[in-house]
């Protein structure tokens, strides 16, 4: 009758010891002392790449720059996008560029705890020094705003935050935004844009139970996008056999406009809108180059 | 009598071969899907033109928005009645929960598309740069751009200044055009279902 209470017993204060040692685990890797000078053009132009300002400013309540953005309905819970804006109570205006890049390229707030991947750090994991520096000096040009975005409404055990860091030794992946040697500029860059800043498989990749992306079924398309909507295929074998050409996917992303007339709508309508309108012609370019000619 | 039977069938077999294409929709869904094609067609036939691929003509952009215009405004929304979602049809709830929003984009729509009419004697942007992202205003307006294609002081959803189609007549067509395009986009945005 004594045995089985002592197994339970030893269960839970196992249980908990794992917790706590989870709660304890340091994740990360410092970031030693950032000095380039970051200019804020091109820092602008990566923000809109990636789609800073498209996530955290709610163009449909208010539209106040990078105050915070509009909830993102998943499986886990609601998402609120926070406050990038130079705010020092809401925002991160008490913040350092070593903490900002941290937050982006590794996914950890200054106090050392993992963000939720509704937040596409992964992809910004090989953003370079002077990139986050470009970042940086773009975000200092935010006006502050004092008013905070809305807390996550993730229930239990969504809002354990160690959890994550489970989730990230399981899951997380570094983007492959290397360049390869027989291939041309363009194709290159393009690969760097789709794969890392633009981070297009965030959305048009299938993810599974714990909300992680399925890298076997890269581009391949969602049909449960946060809030409803279904991104479709993007593989390059798709698109190839729907008849895109790389021009027709440039103007595509520059405009909105199909090669069927036809116009994005859903999310991928403010993609454009607030994203890759705002690319040069060679960036799209680029990325069209990359889409329509990789292994997917 | 044999006449009548005859008008009668192929009259029946057009719309069965409309509804068909259009996933078996039929009365209102089946021709506000119509109309939306139409207008697609309309962007499918002018987007060589705006983009310098075709040779313009002033008289096919000014034809082709007069189409336009009459599947935008009432002519749009009066194919939105209550209780006709559901189904076969795109149309998202909040066509009905938002009527209002709804109801102005369609007339935005039509403004946009009278402008492009208007501004077809324009031709198109000077083809200056190879750098085109004044198309849907690529610069990079720090990090507070409303959107990309916040020209003239806004004109879309929630923005401070209506546009008039007169505000066009200046316009390059290409930008009329880009205009037209970004209406659409913003209704698809939130009153479409997207699924494919």
């Amino acid at each position: 009758m004594r045995g089985w209470r002592w197994i339970i017993g030893a269960g839970v204060v196992g249980g908990i010891g794992v917790v706590a040692a989870t709660i304890a685990w340091p994740i990360g890797t410092p970031v030693l002392n950032l000095t380039l000078e970051g200019d804020v053009q091109r820092g602008s132009y990566l923000a809109r790449s990636s789609g800073c300002i498209a996530c955290h400013t709610n163009f449909e309540g208010g539209a106040v720059p990078l105050a915070g953005g509009a909830p993102l309905k998943t499986d886990f819970g609601t998402f609120y996008p926070p406050n990038l804006t130079t705010d020092v109570e809401h925002g991160m205006g008490d913040w350092t560029v070593e903490d900002f890049a941290k937050a982006v390229r590794q996914g950890i707030s200054p106090d050392g705890d993992p963000y939720y991947p509704t937040f596409t750090y992964p992809f910004y994991a090989n953003f370079t020094d002077q990139d986050i520096a470009d970042l940086w000096a773009a975000f200092q040009t935010v006006p502050a705003v004092n008013v905070p975005a809305p807390a996550h409404e993730v229930p239990f055990p969504f809002d354990q935050r160690w959890g994550m860091k489970l989730w990230r030794a399981a899951f997380l992946t570094t983007p492959d935004t290397a360049p390869e040697a027989d291939r041309s500029d363009a194709w290159n860059r393009g690969k760097l844009l789709v794969n890392g800043a633009a981070h297009c498989s965030a959305c048009h990749t299938t993810r599974n139970f714990a909300g992680a992306r399925i890298v076997a079924e890269r581009f391949s398309g969602n049909d449960a996008l946060p809030g409803g909507g279904k991104a479709p295929s993007i593989r390059s074998r798709d698109l190839v056999s729907e008849g895109w050409t790389i021009d027709d996917m440039a103007y595509a992303l520059r405009s909105g406009i199909t090669p069927s007339g036809d116009v994005f709508g859903g999310s991928m309508a403010e993609v454009v809108r607030y994203g890759t309108g705002f690319l040069s012609d060679a960036d799209l370019n680029a990325m069209a180059t990359y889409l329509l000619d990789n292994k997917s | 009598m044999k006449m009548k039977i005859w008008i009668a069938a192929i009259a029946i077999g057009t719309t069965g071969v409309a509804a068909w294409a259009h996933s078996g929709a039929t009365g209102v869904v089946l021709e506000r899907m119509q109309g939306m094609s139409a207008m697609g067609k309309t962007l499918k036939t002018l987007s060589p033109m705006m983009r310098g691929q075709v040779p313009y003509d002033a008289d096919l952009v000014r034809s082709e928005a007069d189409a336009m215009v009459g599947h935008a405004g009432e002519q749009m929304t009066r194919l939105f009645p209550e209780d006709s979602g559901g189904g076969v049809s795109k149309a998202l709830p909040s066509v009905w929960e938002e009527s209002e929003e709804f109801a102005a984009l369609a007339e935005e729509l039509k403004t946009a598309a009278e402008g492009l009419k208007l501004s077809a004697g324009n031709g198109l942007t000077a083809a200056q740069s190879t750098d085109s992202g004044s198309m849907m205003g690529g610069t990079t307006d720090g990090m507070m751009g409303g959107g990309a294609a916040s020209t003239m002081g806004g004109g879309m959803m929630g923005s401070d200044q209506p546009m008039t189609a007169e505000m066009f007549a200046t316009m390059p067509a290409d930008r009329a055009f880009a205009m037209v395009a970004q209406t659409c986009s913003v209704c698809h945005q939130k009153f479409r279902k997207e699924d494919k």
